[in-house]
């Protein structure tokens, strides 16, 4: 039993390490003092008035939030048809569409990032907000492809028979029956595409100027020169709003993984 | 299959042409100019560069030093925290929220989380402050701009990755295996040793090898927790074409991490796969 023990005492410390972080930078956050300061000195919700009242600030925020929007619309109307293809065909290079479509996943940003700017150059497109996008739907839609094609089982692809056999056109079918059964994957690989598309640095950075910038790469650029309480309010906020969307998407499809004996 | 053939290509065509203007156009420039001159010659000079100069060995050591403790502490960290998850906790909703609590942080930026580390580990920070209460130092140690400051920060962000791999694995186990060799006299040490640790190697080896890969291609963490001191493999890349603007060498540089990180992320779904199969 020291065994578990043991195990359970590095469990608690590996916890705390991985909440330690998120925690103090809330914390510091709140801080009255003009320095960043842990434990918060007083407690006040200035530093945040501070940023909404910076007009770089609300920019980079109103850009970031664009940009994972679009982005995420466009990957969704990509992958939903290529879900489609590549769950009811069986056809030449249908191994090499998927792994091609599925790539971005682990591949470095740094280089995709790197290959969009020069690439940009030579077309004209460099350090703009298409180039951005673009960039950001390569890389997002691999989330919605991984949480629709699962769901594109034989059961699903019967009803959609038994809907054709009755007479519905492809159209319909496809709105009235398909739609309705994978719309929790759409959902869900929706918000992994919005969120990391969001919290993404190693792409945008390449593609951002003063003008025209996200969020997490105008935190890269100010952190590496100052620290102050500012930096640690944006910080909070994104760690709020990711907590929002897990616990959205926990009650969506049940994050609780780990559960034992959860065999087929 | 019964579906109309005639619908494949339109329900394939823009998403394929869409990867292929802005994803494979994209890394075939990249690796045009790797292997060209200014002029439009091929030559292989910007690879020689690379590979001939103790230098680019000197940083590719360096990456790979923190990618590899990275991952052997990920493991050391993660598994422990994995067998807590899935075999001792007994309360659905404290796993519940332990498990939103360490897919919290994948949520969160590599800054956000960088910036954390940074003043936890700053000379006047929590971790100093700690560190100097408890007796354990009298001056405060240096972290920032050093190795270990760069460890502490990467094992934090992609430990996550082994926990969820090595839990699945883990909750994936048939405990009547388990159970069977306890049954025949074998202790609980031998047990683990013989049974369970192989049963769960293939997820925490293909954990294992995803975060030696993201380890390896990793930038904002490295670069916020060096402060400018230590020079990992995707600084190299990001000098290149951020502020020298040579996209010759930069192209030879990205082309030479995509392939390291190719060869990593084939060999961990090879060994997934197997996993798979026996399981």
């Amino acid at each position: 039993m020291i065994a578990r023990l043991l195990i359970r005492i590095i469990a608690l410390a590996a916890m705390a390490y991985l909440v330690l972080p998120l925690v103090v930078i809330i914390g510091a956050s709140l801080t009255e003092t003009s320095y960043l300061a842990f434990p918060p000195q007083g407690l006040t919700l200035k530093w945040f008035g501070v940023l909404f009242d910076d007009p770089s600030y609300v920019s980079a925020f109103i850009t970031s939030t664009l940009l994972a929007l679009a982005a995420t619309g466009v990957a969704v109307l990509l992958a939903v048809p290529a879900s489609l293809a590549l769950a009811r065909y069986v056809f030449a290079g249908r191994a090499a569409a998927a792994s091609l479509l599925m790539s971005p996943l682990v591949l470095p940003y740094v280089v995709l990032g790197a290959a969009l700017l020069q690439f940009g150059t030579d077309f004209g497109l460099a350090r703009s907000f298409e180039a951005l996008l673009v960039g950001h739907v390569v890389i997002v839609m691999p989330f919605v492809l991984r949480s629709v094609l699962p769901l594109l089982t034989p059961e699903q692809r019967a009803l959609e028979e038994a809907s054709m056999d009755l007479g519905g056109t492809p159209l319909a079918t496809f709105f009235l029956v398909v739609l309705p059964q994978i719309r929790g994957g759409i959902v869900s690989g929706a918000l992994l595409a919005f969120i990391s598309s969001w919290i993404n640095v190693e792409l945008s950075i390449f593609n951002t100027t003063s003008a025209l910038n996200t969020i997490p790469v105008k935190m890269f650029n100010y952190v590496q020169y100052t620290i102050d309480p500012t930096i640690a309010a944006v910080s909070a906020i994104t760690i709020v709003a990711a907590a929002l969307v897990i616990i959205l998407l926990d009650l969506l499809i049940g994050l609780d993984m780990l559960s034992e004996r959860q065999q087929p | 299959m019964t579906a109309p053939r005639m619908t494949l290509a339109p329900l394939l065509f823009a998403p394929l042409a869409f990867f292929a203007a802005f994803f494979l156009a994209p890394m075939a420039v990249v690796a045009l100019a790797s292997l060209t001159t200014d002029e439009g010659g091929l030559t292989f000079a910007h690879y020689a560069r690379i590979l001939l100069d103790q230098y680019h060995w000197d940083v590719l050591w360096v990456t790979f030093r923190i990618a590899l403790a990275t991952t052997a502490l990920c493991l050391l960290i993660g598994f422990p925290l994995a067998w807590y998850l899935v075999r001792i906790v007994r309360w659905r909703s404290w796993r519940r929220a332990c498990v939103i609590l360490i897919v919290v942080p994948l949520f969160t930026s590599n800054i956000v989380r960088s910036f954390g580390w940074m003043v936890l580990l700053g000379r006047t920070g929590l971790v100093n402050q700690g560190l100097m209460g408890m007796g354990l130092t009298e001056r405060p140690i240096r972290f920032l701009g050093t190795e270990t400051g760069i460890l502490i920060g990467m094992v934090y962000i992609l430990m996550p990755f082994v926990v969820l791999s090595v839990g699945n694995a883990l909750a994936k186990i048939d405990t009547a295996l388990e159970d069977a060799s306890a049954d025949l006299g074998v202790g609980p040490a031998r047990t683990f040793w013989f049974v369970t640790l192989p049963l769960c190697l293939p997820g925490a080896v293909s954990g294992a090898i995803m975060v030696f890969a993201l380890a390896v291609s990793a930038y904002v963490t490295p670069a916020l927790l060096s402060g400018g001191q230590i020079t990992v493999f995707s600084m190299l890349i990001f000098q290149q074409y951020s502020s020298v603007f040579d996209f010759h060498y930069g192209g030879a540089l990205s082309v030479t991490l995509l392939v390291l990180t190719l060869v990593l992320v084939t060999l961990a779904g090879r060994i997934g796969e197997r996993g798979r199969r026996a399981a």
